[in-house]
């Protein structure tokens, strides 16, 4: 049985710490928040000991697992911080902020001898399990020609540090960062990008993002992706993916949903419809639970991580690498 | 009026000429194709008469006007031998394959005093006309940035060609998304940056192609002009828009009306078509312009300048920079 704490107590650290509830050999025993209600709620699902600041969980010679999901800026810290103490750690992506902080990271995590991954969970979602497995069956021929779309609401409306470009990186690097590192994963290392948006001229952080990226693979792929934070709250989030090949073209797209729930909402006397989709999965194939259930295997059987850290330390890189060029107004090469 | 065809070379010479059928007061004079068997074919299909000399048509004085749908590189010579024939010229996109050719065009039409469109007919397609309308009401707001798409099939024959088509898959669909952008923002594309490979069929021109602009008003657009359907594709391919502003979003699929059709004829399902007719609509304000003296409703100014993007598009390339006007 592995003892694992969670820190950050909003919304994926709700996600991730619903997962648990469905992996019988692990158990959440400690939840640390910076706001002690959410830990409170949080750690009543399991009967866990909840905590306001992280260090008491850190700290706490029962726990095997820490499972990070605070802001990013606050990742490098951490994981630092976790792998010091000798815990294995699963931390949100995006990685860090800056490439200089993933390496240290890294270098905590193999130095103390614990296990580090990065929740690309992406990897895990079974559309885009589905996409690998029609391109690996060769169905449509070589793939030449990627479209990705990520995105609908701003997520500044709800939680404010996603829009500021100095806690988050803005919409690349925190949630473009998905799409990039699946598309490296599959198609290998990315040789020049080139994107055109607004992060810099944003004035507040409740602005719409709007981020466009060409992107080239060393293997001559060529992919355009879209990163959207322009949506409110109301907005529908999706992701698309598209591959065009030799052979044919296979397309994914999340906006494509099995069940849509709609509600009436009472909002000042005037009744207004919601509409909530769903796609509902059982916890086996369920990305999140599966890319925590995996991460735990490899922790108990000291086996390789199913998204080795230096995958996540690539994709900051080339995140990072597309906000520069958004900067520069130029194209640039991804250099490590 | 009496409109004449010239050429066939392209396959929207097929809806160009049903279309004119059902206008009103439209009479066809015939197509003129030099390719005989193409040709009369051509002109059995549509019940029209066959001219293997385009000249026939031209210095038949009872004819008004004429659409050329030859190939790219033909248009020039073409849209002037009809403008000294003073005939009114509907002329295929891309307008021409050099920006001197297209300024040739212009000219001709304006010393000979007769009209030149471009066929920029996404613009008539209602989903887009209201598309321009929210957008002209502000009602997005500022708009921040646009991805678009305009893929298609391999088309094959000519358009793989350069030397007749001027390129491969961005001369043939980069013109329609910047004439729409173009439209609606009354904004020109300052920056192009491009990469574009022969990357899925064995063709000498490029098929595949992303190409990244910015307008003078800062907004910036995407649009992938890739022929990346492939053949068992459910239609010929698509227009879209993806408008981010900062008072709200849009998505327009211009061809999305339509139904889904499987047959045991075909091994694919296609899409069943049902929305309007955007060569019709855009023939008959063609029709229109010239009845009325009007200004074109697209000019020779709009073909030229969505040209100067594609060509653009292919120096980014060929210098691996961003092209600046």
């Amino acid at each position: 049985m592995l003892r694992v704490g969670i820190i950050g107590a909003g919304g994926i650290g709700t996600v991730h710490a619903n997962c648990y509830k469905s992996i019988p050999n692990a158990k959440v025993i400690a939840v640390a928040d910076i706001i002690p209600e959410r830990s409170k709620k949080l750690a009543s699902i399991f009967g866990a000991d909840f905590y306001e600041n992280a260090d008491d969980v850190i700290k706490r010679k029962d726990i095997d697992v820490i499972n990070i999901c605070v802001p990013t800026y606050l990742h490098s810290e951490f994981v630092i911080k976790a792998s010091n103490a000798k815990k294995h750690v699963l931390c949100e992506k995006p990685m860090a902020l800056n490439y200089e902080d993933g390496i240290k990271m890294i270098e905590a995590a193999s130095k103390n001898k614990v296990k580090f991954m990065i929740a690309h969970v992406l990897r895990f979602f079974p559309e885009y399990m589905k996409a690998r497995e029609v391109i690996n069956a060769g169905s449509v021929g070589l793939p030449k020609m990627v479209r990705t779309y990520r995105g609908g609401p701003n997520p500044a409306i709800v939680r404010e540090w996603y829009g500021y470009h100095d806690k988050s990186g803005g919409s690349i690097q925190d949630s473009l960062i998905h799409d990039i590192d699946f598309l490296a994963w599959t198609f290998g290392p990315v040789k020049e990008v080139y994107a055109r948006g607004n992060v810099f001229k944003r004035k507040e952080p409740f602005d719409p993002e709007y981020d466009l990226v060409m992107m080239e693979f060393e293997n001559g792929v060529i992919a355009h992706l879209v990163s959207d934070w322009s949506g409110n709250q109301k907005t529908q989030f999706g992701a698309k993916i598209e591959i065009a090949g030799t052979k044919g073209l296979v397309e994914f797209n999340s906006f494509n949903i099995p069940l849509k729930l709609n509600l009436f909402e009472e909002n000042k006397g005037k009744a207004e419809s919601v509409s909530i989709p769903e796609s509902p999965l059982s916890p086996d194939i369920e990305p999140y639970t599966r890319e925590i259930r995996e991460f735990l295997e490899s922790v108990e059987k000291d086996s390789q991580i199913p998204v080795p850290a230096h995958d996540a330390l690539y994709a900051l890189k080339v995140a990072l690498t597309c906000i520069e060029s958004m900067r520069v107004n130029k194209p640039l090469e991804v250099k490590l | 009026m009496k409109i004449g065809i010239l050429s066939c070379d392209h396959m929207h010479a097929e809806s160009y000429v049903e279309s004119l059928k059902r206008i009103e007061k439209v009479e066809i004079a015939g197509i003129g194709e030099e390719n005989e068997k193409r040709g009369k074919d051509f002109a059995q299909r549509h019940g029209i008469k066959y001219f293997k000399d385009y000249e026939d048509i031209l210095s038949d004085k009872s004819v008004d006007a004429v659409v050329i749908c030859s190939a790219n590189a033909k248009h020039a010579k073409m849209t002037i031998d009809s403008a000294r024939a003073k005939k009114h010229v509907i002329v295929e996109k891309p307008i021409a394959t050099t920006i001197e050719d297209a300024q040739r065009m212009i000219d001709a039409c304006r010393e000979n005093k007769v009209k030149l469109m471009v066929s920029f007919p996404v613009r008539y397609a209602p989903p887009i006309k209201r598309m321009k309308e929210i957008i002209d009401d502000g009602k997005l707001g500022e708009i921040i940035g646009i991805s678009a798409t305009n893929h298609g099939t391999m088309p094959g024959g000519w358009f793989t060609d350069k030397a007749l088509s001027g390129g491969g898959s961005i001369i043939d669909h980069t013109v329609h998304v910047v004439d729409i952008l173009r439209w609606i923002f009354k904004s020109e594309v300052k920056e192009v940056y491009a990469k574009m490979g022969t990357l899925i069929h064995d063709i000498p021109v490029e098929d595949c192609a992303i190409i990244s602009m910015k307008f003078e008003n800062e907004v910036f657009a995407t649009l992938d002009a890739s022929w990346s359907r492939p053949k068992s594709f459910p239609t010929w391919g698509d227009v879209t828009f993806e408008i981010a502003g900062t008072k709200g979003s849009m998505n327009v699929d211009a061809f999305a009306q339509h139904g889904i059709m499987y047959s045991d004829d075909i091994e694919h399902s296609k899409y069943a078509y049902w929305g309007d007719d955007m060569d019709y609509l855009m023939l008959k304000d063609f029709v229109k312009c010239i009845e009325d003296d009007l200004r074109e409703p697209v000019t020779g100014k709009d073909g030229l300048e969505a040209l100067r993007v594609a060509l653009m598009a292919y120096e980014s390339v060929k210098k691996d920079k961003v092209i600046k006007v």
